[in-house]
């Protein structure tokens, strides 16, 4: 009566559990069963950005401050992140993924999706949940006994993730037409991914109270009036298991943003953070092979108000230094005040053309200079050769590990 | 609070590289001399491969019952440093 889609189901979504701090408990036997938390530098206020189960058992959460968590759990054990052992573990997992399916797609760090269609002949009689229980043991044979994953199976993306976090840790999960309704039964609106605490309001001012209402809520409903747009047609169709977030997204912007660690209104403090900033812009930029002609520059201050400016110009840039130069065009017009966080990124953004022979010759020699510094730290390490503005911004601004996409993983472990 | 010991020394590590093993098994660090103390490792939790510029270095988390070592051998200089260790708190 749902309309309910009822395909098999025949997308799997693997999470790792706790990733970075299973990972450190993995690497280190004499921390498994201790509640741990990993930062990104220990320092008097530094925020967990993983926590171990036992961890989260007393109450530690993901993004609380050290005192915080200590004050929940005094023996906490805290632990700064290794990027290289997690991607380690993140190459790992994506070969255990590849050997099922050529279609994969990685969405974090920690997690992925196996896409079994057109597969199904290849599966040799085993279920998706026989093929579940084979990837949790290689997970724990090939990367190592304590680590654990979840496993979520669904006709489409959204309900293998829901399947997937339905009984963590370790969990096995398959969401499908036969069991739909008695999930949406057993979870909170806010259970469900995609809906955090606007959208319950969104959904709660019409009337829609629980995951049961919101499936029961017909398509015109949702997309003329609770979400005023085609999003709510995505829903009416996610929430049915039809697939909908199979898409490839386009690069838009690159950046980089920074929370001041001295929150400061100096120039001469400001101004070396700032060109490392663009230091790093550049070499993403240069990463995604990748020019842009927008600049933007935002910055928040103490007093809590938000500045930004932009400029698009007519010629495109990819050099550090031409980051730099139009990043402080802008940087130059903020108002006064203590500067708390400062975030840069270039936008309108084409394919590179470094290809092409140009006819001016500051230009080419700007790009022999790049090709070079590029092939130097590209052979000895990232930072080996940068900028003399930058020198003291780089022993302030440590570089953190990425929550989200893994798009620059491999150049952030190149700098680690 | 962060148990890690850092110590950066050179170490003298026994090592057996299996020839048919799973990839993770491949080679274990068995025992290791520091500071004229041997260590006998009892079990190997993980190896991960690094980068430092073009030089390969493996790292080895490795536990003797009681600490954790991170010793890691540079593939280049074939030297074996004993990084840090953490305590059995």
């Amino acid at each position: 009566m749902y309309g309910l889609n009822k395909e098999p189901a025949l997308i799997m979504h693997i999470d790792l559990n706790s990733a970075f701090a299973t990972t450190e408990q993995q690497a280190h036997p004499s921390l498994r069963g201790k509640p741990i938390g990993v930062t990104n530098r220990i320092s008097k206020e530094c925020c967990i950005i993983a926590a171990s189960y036992e961890a989260k058992y007393l109450g530690v959460k993901v993004g609380m401050r050290r005192s915080e968590a200590m004050a929940i759990c005094p023996k906490l054990t805290l632990l700064e992140t290794d990027p290289p052992k997690y991607n380690a573990v993140y190459q790992k997992l994506i070969k255990i993924m590849q050997s099922y399916s050529p279609k994969i797609k990685m969405k974090s760090i920690d997690e992925g999706i196996i896409d079994f269609h057109g597969m199904e002949k290849l599966l040799n009689g085993k279920t998706l949940e026989d093929i579940g229980y084979e990837i949790k043991q290689r997970v724990k044979d090939e990367i190592g006994d304590w680590m654990r994953i979840n496993v979520g199976i669904g006709t489409n993306r959204f309900l293998a993730k829901q399947a997937a976090g339905w009984h963590k840790p370790d969990g096995l999960d398959k969401i499908d037409h036969t069991n739909l309704l008695d999930y949406y039964k057993a979870v909170k609106l806010t259970d469900l991914n995609g809906i955090a605490e606007r959208n319950e309001a969104r959904l709660n001012a019409y009337g829609i109270m629980t995951p049961l209402d919101f499936i029961k809520a017909d398509e015109f409903k949702l997309k003329k009036q609770v979400f005023k747009g085609i999003t709510g047609t995505y829903w009416h169709q996610r929430l049915r298991g039809f697939e909908i977030d199979d898409y490839a997204t386009n690069l838009g912007m690159v950046g980089r943003q920074w929370v001041v660690k001295d929150p400061s209104s100096k120039d001469s403090y400001l101004l070396p953070c700032l060109s490392y900033l663009c230091e790093t812009t550049g070499m993403k930029l240069r990463f995604r092979e990748a020019e842009a002609r927008g600049i933007c520059v935002w910055l928040s201050y103490q007093t809590g108000e938000f500045w930004q400016a932009k400029r698009m110009h007519k010629t495109t840039y990819y050099t550090n230094q031409e980051v730099y130069r139009r990043t402080l065009e802008l940087f130059k017009q903020r108002p006064s005040g203590i500067v708390k966080t400062i975030g840069i990124y270039c936008y309108q953004l084409c394919p590179s053309k470094r290809s092409q022979i140009s006819l001016f010759e500051d230009i080419e020699k700007q790009d022999w200079l790049t090709r070079a510094v590029d092939e130097i730290n590209d052979f000895y390490g990232t930072f080996t050769i940068y900028s003399a503005t930058s020198l003291e911004g780089k022993k302030i601004i440590k570089q953190k590990i990425p929550f989200g996409g893994t798009e620059y993983f491999d150049l952030l472990l190149k700098s680690g | 609070m962060d148990p890690t010991i850092v110590i950066n020394e050179r170490v003298d590590v026994i090592t057996v590289f299996y020839g048919n093993a799973p990839e993770r098994t491949i080679c274990i660090p068995k025992r290791m001399k520091y500071r004229n103390q041997e260590i006998e490792f009892t079990m190997f939790a993980m190896r991960h491969p690094t980068a430092k510029g073009k030089r390969m270095i493996h790292v080895f988390d490795v536990s003797d019952g009681a600490n954790d070592y991170r010793l890691e051998f540079d593939a280049e200089g074939l030297t074996w440093v004993l990084v840090s260790m953490i305590g059995n708190q």
